[in-house]
């Protein structure tokens, strides 16, 4: 009685000073590292990624976690959580358009110390606008995961069956998708959307034409839409919307509609982003498997064409409690081979000029050839620590011109106002 | 008076009042935690500027400068508009509605179960399901609503993108979403309504309109005005639905204030301009409530 007793005690204990070791042991070598990324930002393949790391890493554990699919939205729930300081998250993936609102707030961890000596060498590898885009007063605030722009798709089967060229110019664009609407006679069948949905998206919607007009919205830090090109974004979806090329509901388009359209065969041409390409080959209810074409984005004359730069950054928290860790993933998920990866996967665009003539990322994505040229000329969004404010100002004004509840020249001026108070 | 009862206390009584107190003191300490102590902070942030996207401004006092912004901010004023607007469609609206769902619920069905699970089915639905439910049914391409319209050869509708039907998709879904909590408040009412005060109109020879309007109404009144303040109040802090089915598009034409004062702090960061926004909208709130409940204490004299 006694002896058993003394053995299930010993047992016991015996187990529990394994487990207390074994868990010891488990907290020292294990760190775990919980990474932020959009729905939209094809957070699957991030896993395939983070997958590959931790085997290599065996004492590091990633956890993804995905947020809202649009880019407002994700900037939403990661504004609560870092202005109260939230240590929560190690990494996060941020919009090229938020460095500099990010350095400003004091929310991302200067990589600086992290990088090292090698800061000069690691940076000089990207592309000059990523380079550019998460510098921010001299100190490196994220590094590129992986670059976008607007590209102009197409139904290639549709153009060849009528006889048409893809458009180098708004007008081609124009006169093509009504030739081809009306020789379908497919009442489904719509000409050309761009996101008019008040989201982020929404911006480009009037930055491009507008760029293609040769102005830009600030000129040496002034607001700068007083000029009769300022007025040119407007004219042009007015002109596409009487034409009956956009549909009626572009005020309620957001972006992934654009490509939800045009994957079941309802859209001859949508203004949309890299990984549109991806979706559209490989998606099982693809109608338009083999069928499309990419090209760049029109501009009013074939010589002025314009797009807007987009594409994700990685970003250490500065609320982290594993920063050297964290910075090591971060330069793992910038580097050439996880750029590889995604392009392969998700048709992401690459960071290095290298990557694009890669022979596998050329099989993959056949249009990434004359994708770098664009890349390389697509233009920022205004670089404002209160960023959010003036895309706010911008795509609410779109979206009611768009809506048909503000004339050209009421959106026009509302935007010119609210801008005004902000850029003064 | 006072004093007098004061004295009278045994020195017993007095350890029960003080004993009473202390075990107050927990909710009381806890509620000022919660709900004082978030109060206080959001009057004084209204008087500063802080805006956490420009951490270098520092948090200045800056007196009523927030207050000034907000009585010459257009977008206030229109989504000042916008809920009083919602208050007077659909308060009414989710009465009225309320009150037929209650009545069709005390009817002596035989089986009752299939009428209290449609008044309760909205009720415990969170409010953004039913936004993004209603968004579905409004959407231009696959919405129910445009497949109806085609079905009887009728051109679709921009339901959510032109502001007039955008606002009026918003109130119905607001309408089906509270008329439920109504109908279950007013249900409550008209069950504590006698069965024989019926029995004796119908003796009498009163229609069934006529006891509604003699018997159900008068009795229900009470009833009907708890319903009110209750609605009215979640009424001005109109928030999800319209978030979810049009996020205030399109432009600004269906923002409430609740949505304006999260845009302006969430979103933009302006915890200053927020602050003075929420206060503003508090007092709104306090004047609208008091003003029910000075109706309500006139009205037993009125009787």
């Amino acid at each position: 009685m006694t002896s058993r007793f003394t053995r299930r005690m010993a047992t016991r204990l015996g187990l529990a000073a394994g487990l207390a070791l074994a868990g010891a042991a488990y907290a020292q070598a294990q760190t775990t590292l919980r990474i932020f990324t959009g729905g939209q930002q094809r957070p699957d393949v991030m896993r395939q990624i983070v997958d590959g790391y931790m085997k290599a890493n065996p004492n590091v554990k990633v956890e993804v976690e995905v947020g809202g699919a649009t880019s407002e939205q994700q900037q939403q729930y990661l504004n609560t959580v870092l202005a109260s300081k939230d240590s929560a998250l190690d990494l996060i993936l941020i919009d090229v358009i938020r460095p500099a609102q990010w350095a400003a707030a004091q929310w991302a961890e200067p990589l600086d110390s992290y990088l090292g000596a090698e800061k000069d060498a690691i940076m000089a590898r990207y592309l000059p606008a990523y380079r550019a885009a998460n510098i921010v007063n001299g100190k490196v605030i994220a590094l590129p995961y992986f670059a976008d722009a607007q590209f102009l798709y197409y139904r290639k089967d549709l153009l060849e069956k009528h006889g048409l060229q893809p458009p180098k110019t708004w007008d081609e664009l124009k006169a093509a998708a009504q030739k081809v609407m009306a020789a379908e006679g497919n009442a489904n069948l719509r000409g050309f959307e761009t996101a008019g949905a008040p989201i982020e998206g929404t911006v480009c919607t009037y930055l491009v034409p507008l760029w293609g007009s040769g102005e830009d919205m600030l000129k040496d830090g002034k607001l700068n839409l007083a000029s009769a090109a300022a007025k040119k974004p407007f004219q042009l979806w007015a002109d596409l919307k009487a034409a009956n090329v956009t549909p009626p509901n572009l005020a309620e388009i957001p972006t992934d509609r654009i490509r939800q359209n045009m994957q079941a065969g309802n859209l001859i041409f949508g203004m949309t982003w890299g990984y549109v390409w991806n979706r559209l080959q490989n998606d099982a209810d693809s109608t338009v498997k083999g069928k499309i074409g990419v090209v760049p984005l029109p501009g009013f004359t074939a010589d002025k064409q314009a797009t807007c730069i987009g594409g994700w950054q990685v970003a250490v928290s500065a609320f982290s409690k594993n920063k050297a860790e964290a910075a090591k993933l971060a330069r793992y998920l910038s580097s050439p081979e996880v750029a590889k990866q995604q392009a392969i996967l998700a048709s992401h665009l690459p960071v290095f000029p290298g990557v694009y003539t890669d022979a596998e990322v050329l099989k993959a994505n056949p249009w990434f050839e004359q994708a770098l040229p664009v890349v390389q000329s697509a233009r920022s969004r205004p670089v404002t620590p209160r960023y959010t404010e003036v895309s706010e100002i911008m795509r609410t004004n779109m979206n009611a011109f768009l809506a048909g509840t503000k004339t050209a020249d009421q959106a026009l001026g509302d935007m010119t106002n609210r801008l005004g108070a902000i850029f003064r | 008076m006072s004093d007098a009862i004061r004295h009278r206390l045994t020195p017993l009584e007095r350890s029960e009042r003080r004993l009473g107190f202390a075990m107050l003191a927990p909710a009381f300490l806890l509620l000022a935690a919660v709900v004082l102590y978030p109060i206080a902070e959001l009057i004084r942030n209204s008087f500063h500027f802080n805006h956490l996207a420009q951490p270098w401004m520092g948090t200045p006092f800056v007196g009523f400068e927030n207050y000034v912004k907000a009585l010459g901010d257009d977008r206030f004023h229109e989504a000042v508009l916008h809920t009083l607007l919602y208050i007077l469609v659909t308060v009414p609206g989710a009465v009225v509605i309320g009150l037929g769902l209650a009545l069709l619920a005390n009817q002596p069905f035989r089986v009752k179960w299939p009428v209290r699970l449609g008044l309760l089915l909205p009720w415990a639905l969170p409010l953004v399901f039913a936004g993004l439910i209603f968004r579905w049914f409004f959407e231009f391409n696959q919405g129910i609503a445009n497949a109806m319209l085609r079905g009887l050869g009728l051109e679709p509708l921009n339901w959510l993108t032109s502001p007039g039907l955008a606002f009026f998709a918003i109130c119905l879904a607001i309408i089906w979403k509270s008329s439920s909590f109504v109908a279950l408040v007013l249900l409550a009412g008209l069950q504590t309504i006698p069965k024989s005060f019926y029995e004796a109109a119908e003796v009498d020879g009163a229609t069934k309109w006529q006891q509604f309007r003699e018997i159900t109404l008068p009795m229900l009144r009470p009833a009907i005005f708890v319903a009110l303040i209750f609605r009215t109040i979640t009424a001005i802090q109109t928030f999800d639905i319209p978030y979810a089915m049009t996020n205030g598009g399109p432009g600004n034409s269906t923002e409430t204030l609740a949505m304006y004062i999260h845009k302006t702090t969430v979103d933009f960061l302006d915890l200053g301009y927020g602050s003075a926004l929420a206060v503003l909208m508090f007092i709104v709130s306090a004047v609208i409530t008091s003003l029910y409940l000075r109706h309500t204490r006139r009205d037993p004299g009125r009787h």
